[in-house]
Parts: C-alpha cells; structure tokens; sequence
C-alpha cells in the first residue's frame, strides 16, 4: 500500500447539482420498496379493469361504472381513486425514507460531511420524491390507457365524457395526461408537508403516521357541514377535480384552484423543511 | 484480509509509533488542522462539552481518549459542524464551522458514530453513493476511487454484497473506506476499531500510520487505551466533557513519574546495595526493583550494583504506559 | 421560514372568497323602469357559472338528495336565443341538458340515458307590445300585495347589478320577509334571485350567477349526439299535461299568503312521506304537517297536499275551506 498522495490542488465545495440529483433518483429506483411500490400501482388500473369487465356494467356508480365500455375513462378514474390514499402514502413513504429514513441509517450524516450543502440536499431529497409521485402517477396512467384500451375496451378507441359528448383518442390522452400533471402536484404538495415532518424526526414510521392521519383527519373536517368554512384550507377538499377532466366544455376552475391550494401547501412544506435542516443536528 | 491473530505482537511492536519519530509538517495556512475555543455543548440539562480549548496540530495523529460520555463524539461532531456548540468556536483546516465547513469538509473523511449505510445496497453501491456526493471526485474518477478505497480496507471482496449481510468489523471497513474515498488533509475516525478482530485492528493502524506518513492529519477517538499509544503522537484526555490533558503523547507521558527498572534474582542485596548508596529504591508489583530518579545517574548505578556482585538480567527506563497516565488524569479529577 | 409564512398567507387568501367589494355606484332607476328594462333586455349569447344556496330546510328525500339543505353548481351557455346547455355537475356523475333549437337533449352520465323530446312552443321570450306599459302593469299588479323598489346596487359575479326588492306588504301572512332580485346594470338580465326568511338574517335560498361571460358561444355546444352505448328514451311532448285524471290544483288566496291545494302523489315514484314530518289534526280530518324556513306543507290522510310560504294557521283554514 502507498501512501495517500498529497491532495490535488482543488476548491470545488460542492459537488454537481446533476450528478446529487441522478444518484439521488438512482438510490430512490435502486429500493427495492420503491420498486415493489410501482409495481402495485401498476397493477391497479389492471385490477379494476378486470373487476368492471367481470362486473359487466352493473358495477356501481362513480367513475367505476363510468368506466363500463369506456375504457379511456379508466386512468382518470384509477388516478382519482388512488390520489385518496395510496398514492400520497406513496409519496410520503419516500420523503420519510429521504430525511427521516437516512438519518436513521446515520446516511444523513455521510451526505452532510461530503460535504453536500443542506440547501441543495433539501433540493435533491424534494426531486427525489417528486420522481416517486411522477412514477406512480405516470405508470397507472400509462397502465390505465393500456388496460382501458385492451381490456375494457368500447366507446370505438373514443372516450364518452360525462357530459354526454364524444371525444377523440388524441384529445382523451391529452386529459389524461392534464390529470396526471394535476395529481402529480397535489402529491408535491403532500410530499412537501412529508418532508418537512421528515426532517423533524428521526423515526420514517413517524412521517407514515402523520400524512395518513392528516388524510383522515382533513377527510372528516371536510365531512361535517358546520366546519364549511375549512373547505378552502383543506387539501383534500379538491381531490374530486379529477373527475372534471371527463366533462365536456373542459371546466378548468377545480382542478386550478386545488392547484393553487396545492402550491399554498408546498411552500409551506418547502419552507418549514429548508428550516428545520438549516437547523438540524446530524 | 491477512489473519493475523497474534494482537499482542502487534501491540508493542506499534508502541514504536508513540515516538514523536516525524516533526508535524506545516499547514499551508499555518493553522491547525482543527482546533476550538471555548467550546461548550448543553443538551437540555446535560452538559456534553464544557468549555475546551483544543488545537489538533496539522500532520500529528491525535489521540482522543476518554471514558464513554466523556464528551468525545459531542467535541468531533461540532469541529465537522454537524452540530452548532452552544458556546465557542469551532475551527477545521483553519475556516470557522459549521458556518465555513463547506470549505473544508471536501478536505475531511470522517467515520463518526459508526459506518452509516443502507442495507439494501451492495457496498460498493454505498460507496459510489457517497463518492458522487464528494466535491473533489470527478463523475469519471468515481469507479476508480471507489475501487482503491475499497482495496485499501480489505474489502474488495465483499463489495458486491449487500450491507444488510455485512459483518459489524466489514461495516467498520465500509466507513473507513468511505472516508478514504479522496485523498484528504484531515481524517477523523470516531472509534474506528470498534467490531473489528485483531486483523482487522492490524489494518486500521497501518492505515493511520500511512495517512501519517502521508503528511494527513488524523484525529482518532477511542477508549481503547492500547490503540492510541500504538499509534498516536498526541493525545487530549476528556473526562465529563471537560478536557484533562492535551499534548504530545511523549512529553506527558516523560512527565510522568520515570526511573530505572532492574530485573535482578537477588532483589534485598539490590534494595540494599542501591539505598546504601543514598538511592530511592523499592520493589514495584511485578517482583522488579524501581530506582528513582533525582538520585545517582543511571550508568552509576548500573556500575554499583556490577561491583556490588548483584546478580542482574535487565536494566531500563522506566515508562509509564499511558494506562497508568490514563487512570490518574480521570481519577483525579472530580 | 420566510417561505412557509408566504405560503400560509397565500394559503389564506385563497379561502378569502372573491368580489365581496363594495355596492357600486349606479344611476337611480324607479322599479318600473328596471322592469320594464328587463322585459325587453337582449343580452345575446353568454355562458356562465350558476349557484343554487339551498338553506330551505326540506327534509332529505331519498328520491331527491338535491332538495336538501347544501350548494350545487351549474354551468350554462346560451346563444341568446332558443339554444342552450346546462351541465349539472354532481361529484363524479353529470346530467346535461342540451336545447337544439328544436330538441331538448337530457343526459345521465350515471346510467348513460339520453331522453329525447321535441323543444315547447311555448312562450319564449314573447316581446311585449310596449314593455313600459307592460312593466307598469306588472308593478301595479305586484303593490297590490307587496313593495316593490330598487334598494341599492349589488356586484354579482363581478358585475353591479341594481336590487330590485320586493316585500311582502304588513297584511300578508307569509314566512318570507322579502325577495330581492339582481338586474345586471348593463345587460338587465337577473343575476341573482335571494329569497330572506322571518326571522334569519341568512337567505333561505339563493340562486346566482358566480361566473358570467357575455359573447359568441361556440355552436358545437348547442348540439347533442348520443354517445356510443348510451339509452335513448323518447319523450312525447307535454307528457305530463296529457296525464289523464289529473285534477287542476285549487289555489286559495292570492298574494304572498296563497295556499295551493292538490292531490298529493301517489304510486311508486311518490316520495314516501308516511315516516317524515309531525302528525297534525284539524276540522279538515288528520296528516303530517312538514314545516320549512320559507313555507309549510300539510299532506293530509285523505290524499290532499296543501302548500304555501305560510305559517300552519294559513294552511288550516285554507283547507278547512
């Protein structure tokens, strides 16, 4: 063994931006829960388009049964359904796994020594789990064209919207994808509350805990008629908007403003996450 | 990994690196390579660091020893700037911490409060993980450093395991290799032997006896007392986060109680013969006969005993081992 | 921190609910004029965004969620003459009522049915031979039992709008205390229909314009083809009229105090009543009597319903009649 030659003369402080943010999506995708994760969001578009062919038309109201030889309303409707719960535990098992979760396997430490500056390791650690909620949300649209298509089937390759109108397959995508983007920012907007209780604790378990009982709790609030005027606060409140993208002329004005409503939350999840990392000890 | 099982050989024959053998080469800065002043850490009611001053001159290998909650974790994670102290300053390669750290930690491998990694990933994994995030890697050197870091702590082998498999002494290795992973000017191991067999031991030391060589600075806490005289040329002693004893291990321990050991069969007409010529003779625990000093010069009284017609096998100087240096300085105090 | 305080505010001025400006200041109209305005407005085509505040009070029938106490939205286009679109939206199902010109098209998104039925001749949109004269009637008519005047100006949906306000006069035994009506200042089209109960400062009901955009629509909006797999049903015009047996309800009184007397519907889509609303006797023979913010209802058992915005007394002589 040598002896460790003399340090070159270098000042770089910091590492690439682009090489942080590809490591960070390569360790998010090397995971094997995330891995497992996608896959069941894969599947549920799949679930249910079996569950509306064997239910054969009689399945229920909703989006469900709007489904019935429709097959194009299938990924807004999986999307709809899974923004209710699955997708924003998703998102926030990943932000409790990108703070909370590499600190408890003293990781964090490692990153912060490097030394990774904590402003740019809140950035890499926020796009980390914007790339989990882009996945997910684009697999069960993408699995949701696929399965709608092949086996729901109906409306001749069209869509049928809820007005009654008949659209296209170009113009069906292209709502698909409106709401994919849209779901994509409700989940920056849970995924941001996420981390900043991720960069609160130590315990991931804890960061679960918390954005499922947010879910629940916001689910009451917005159930009980005498607290109406919490509606424009909760987050929740919008997460039918979905549907909005059957209808026919296109109504912008739910989907806009939970966007709006999303973006409040972010920022303050942003905000308070930067915070406390600024403070906290590794 | 070459097996090695005979530790104790090992042991003394690194006591040879106790000698103050290299003049600490300069800083370019001139500064120490970390240092803090005043350096105080309350948590809620407990006081974890109380008011220490500390240089780790640049080049030395400082040893930092303490009981376990004697403050020495709490001392290394303020001077890499993972926590802010309460009160004083903290210093690393002459930029002040945590404020300035982002200037010196690409200069800094660290391997504190064990070898962090994830179990699902193979250990080379980890390792290119935290390669990317090292400022002075290119994305073209990663593979190659990763590489030669992981030759130089045995582990080559295991890489592309998971971690999760790994046993507590390869974890250690995957941390000391992380910290390896670019040349540095100043590597900071928190108890790197711990979970490590004698071969394992074996290879820290070699490997701070290189950085050594190499002209880096090494701060290595331990309380394992054996570690730090094999291999350091400074110690700092904490005891209930204050700071007992700083310096070069050679100068603390020469100024400590010294004399002359004789091993002799005939150990009264020893004593006798040494206390009638006017010396402080008495028999230590071990049977061997102690002579202190302030008394005759040694040759002298090696001729005395010669002439006297005692019989001898061996006569040296006495040193204390830092054990005994240890004991007393945590003893003492309070 | 900073962020998240900005965010938290942002947050906050989104829930602030918009257009809660002050009345705008219009040039004094008489009632007679802003009726009259009414009565020969042509606002051409628009589309917007209508609201219905329900605090009515009815009772939750199961046959009619939408009766009950609540908002629901809808959105309308018209070209400004004989051709429209409504779209009712509720959660994730829609009913759609597209006006051709000649055929009114209502889809169900929740069963896929369309129901087909050629458009009414009826009155749409008559002109009144002299509208000033007409409006003068109208007004004359309405003092006879009410107040009538322009209280103030309004903005609804962001547009000012006048108040047309009509109270009932002391001698009328109703529930309601007054009805006011916002005229678009430029369109004179109404924008908002509230209707104020005795004895609550809240309406009991409001229907309003929230959204309101005049100019050209888009003429695909004014045709409905059904959609690949929907059930088309057929309807005759004025089916119900030509119901055979189906007795003239008799109206008792005039005024803010009318009662309307008919025969209370049977069969199955009848709303079961038996179970809701508090046993009441009388001279007229026994029923349920139902009670509202803005009227009550008495179902007697020998199949008469009698209705009115009237306390129960009214409704008791009326049938006692």
């Amino acid at each position: 063994m040598t002896p460790a030659p003399q340090p070159p003369p270098r000042t770089a402080s910091t590492a690439p931006l682009g090489r942080l943010l590809a490591a960070e999506v390569r360790w998010v995708l090397l995971r094997p829960r995330t891995l497992v994760m996608l896959g069941l969001f894969a599947l549920i578009p799949v679930v249910i388009a079996i569950g509306v062919v064997v239910a054969d038309g009689s399945g229920g109201r909703g989006l469900i049964g709007a489904t019935a030889g429709n097959g194009l309303v299938l990924p807004v409707a999986a999307m709809t359904l899974a923004l209710t719960l699955l997708l924003p535990l998703a998102v926030a098992m990943a932000a409790a796994d990108a703070i909370a979760g590499e600190t408890a396997h003293g990781t964090l430490r490692g990153l912060l020594l490097a030394p990774v500056g904590r402003l740019r390791l809140v950035g890499m650690k926020a796009s980390g789990v914007f790339v989990v909620a882009v996945l997910a949300t684009g697999l069960i649209a993408v699995v949701g064209v696929l399965a709608g298509l092949v086996v729901v089937g109906g409306a001749d390759g069209q869509l049928v919207t809820l007005s009654g109108t008949t659209i296209g397959l170009g113009d069906a995508l292209g709502r698909v994808a409106l709401v994919a983007a849209w779901t994509v920012g409700q989940l920056a907007a849970v995924g941001a509350v996420a981390l900043a209780i991720s960069a609160l604790t130590e315990h991931p378990l804890i960061v679960l805990a918390s954005v499922l009982g947010g879910l629940i709790v916001f689910g009451v609030l917005g159930a009980i008629p005498a607290l109406d005027f919490l509606q424009p606060y909760l987050l929740t409140s919008g997460w039918t908007a979905g549907a909005d993208a059957l209808r026919d002329p296109l109504p912008l004005g739910g989907m806009g403003e939970s966007t709006l409503r999303a973006l409040g939350y972010a920022v303050v999840g942003g905000g308070l996450t930067v915070a406390l990392m600024l403070r906290r000890d590794a | 990994m070459n097996p090695h099982p005979d530790d104790t050989a090992v042991a003394v024959a690194g006591s040879d690196g106790a000698q103050p053998a290299l003049a600490p080469p300069t800083d370019p800065a001139g500064s120490p390579a970390a240092r803090v002043r005043g350096a105080r850490k309350v948590f809620g009611r407990t006081v974890a660091v109380d008011l220490i001053d500390l240089d780790v001159p640049a080049g030395s290998v400082l040893g930092m020893l303490g009981p376990n909650g004697s403050g020495k974790t709490t001392l290394i994670r303020m001077l890499l700037g993972l926590t802010r102290p309460t009160a004083g300053t903290a210093e690393l390669l002459g930029h002040p911490v945590p404020d300035a750290a982002a200037a010196a930690l690409p200069f800094v491998g660290a391997l504190v409060e064990g070898p962090g990694f994830h179990p699902f990933l193979s250990g080379r994994e980890n390792l290119r993980r935290a390669a990317t995030a090292e400022p002075l890697l290119t994305g073209r050197e990663i593979p190659a450093a990763v590489e030669t870091a992981l030759e130089r702590v045995g582990l080559t082998d295991a890489a592309g395991r998971r971690y999760r498999g790994y046993s507590l002494g390869m974890k250690q290795r995957l941390g000391l290799a992380a910290a390896l992973l670019v040349p540095r000017r100043l590597v900071v191991l928190d108890e790197p032997t711990n979970g490590l067999d004698p071969a394992g031991t074996r290879d820290v030391r070699r490997i701070i006896a290189e950085l050594h060589t190499g002209g880096a600075t090494v701060l290595v806490s331990s309380h394992l007392l054996a570690e730090v005289e094999a291999t350091c040329t400074h110690v700092a002693v904490l005891q209930s986060g204050s700071l007992v004893a700083a310096g070069e291990l050679s100068r603390l321990l020469e100024a400590d109680t010294s004399g002359l050991v004789i091993t002799t069969p005939d150990v009264d007409a020893a004593l006798r013969t040494l206390r009638g010529a006017g010396a402080t003779a008495f028999l230590d625990g071990d049977g061997a006969v102690v002579v202190a000093d302030g008394g005759p010069p040694a040759p002298e009284i090696i001729a005395l005993l010669v002439r006297a017609g005692v019989a001898m096998y061996e006569a040296r100087r006495r040193r204390p081992r830092l054990e005994e240096l240890f004991a007393r300085l945590t003893e003492d105090t309070p | 921190m900073g962020a998240a305080l900005a965010g938290a505010v942002g947050l906050g001025l989104l829930a602030v609910p918009a257009g809660a400006g002050a009345a705008p200041e219009l040039p004094p109209v008489t009632a007679e004029e802003l009726i009259s305005s009414v009565m020969t407005a042509d606002p051409g085509p628009f589309n917007g965004t209508v609201k219905l505040d329900n605090q009515l009070g009815l009772p939750a029938l199961p046959q009619l969620p939408q009766a009950a106490n609540g908002t629901s939205t809808a959105t309308v286009w018209s070209d400004g003459d004989r051709k429209g679109r409504v779209s009712l939206p509720t959660g994730q199902t829609e009913r759609t009522l597209v006006a051709d010109g000649t055929t009114v098209w209502s889809w169900n998104s929740a069963d896929r049915t369309v129901t087909k039925s050629p458009e009414s001749e009826g009155p749409h949109r008559r002109p009144a031979a002299d509208p000033t004269a007409a409006a003068t009637e109208v007004v004359k008519h309405l003092r006879a039992t009410s107040t009538v005047d322009v209280d103030g100006t309004a903005e609804v949906a962001g547009r000012s709008a006048y108040e047309l306000v009509l109270a009932p006069a002391p001698t009328e035994r109703t529930l309601l205390r007054e009805v006011r009506v916002a005229v678009d200042a430029e369109k004179r089209v109404p924008l908002q229909l509230t209707v104020l109960a005795t004895g609550s400062s809240d309406p009991a009901l409001r229907l309003g314009f929230t959204d309101l955009t005049f100019g050209a629509q888009d003429p695909s909006l004014f045709t409905f083809t059904p959609p690949p797999g929907a059930t088309v049903q057929e309807r005759p015009a004025h089916a119900e009229d030509a119901k055979p047996g189906a007795a003239k309800p008799t109206v008792v009184g005039d005024g803010w105090d009318t009662v309307v007397i008919a025969k209370a519907p049977t069969g199955e889509r009848a709303p079961e009543l038996a179970a809701l609303g508090k046993p009441v006797s009388g001279p007229w023979g026994n029923g349920r009597e139902f009670t509202t913010a803005v009227g009550t209802a008495i179902v007697t058992d020998d199949g008469r319903i009698a209705v009115g915005a009237v306390p129960e007394q009214v409704l008791t002589e009326a049938l006692t009649k």
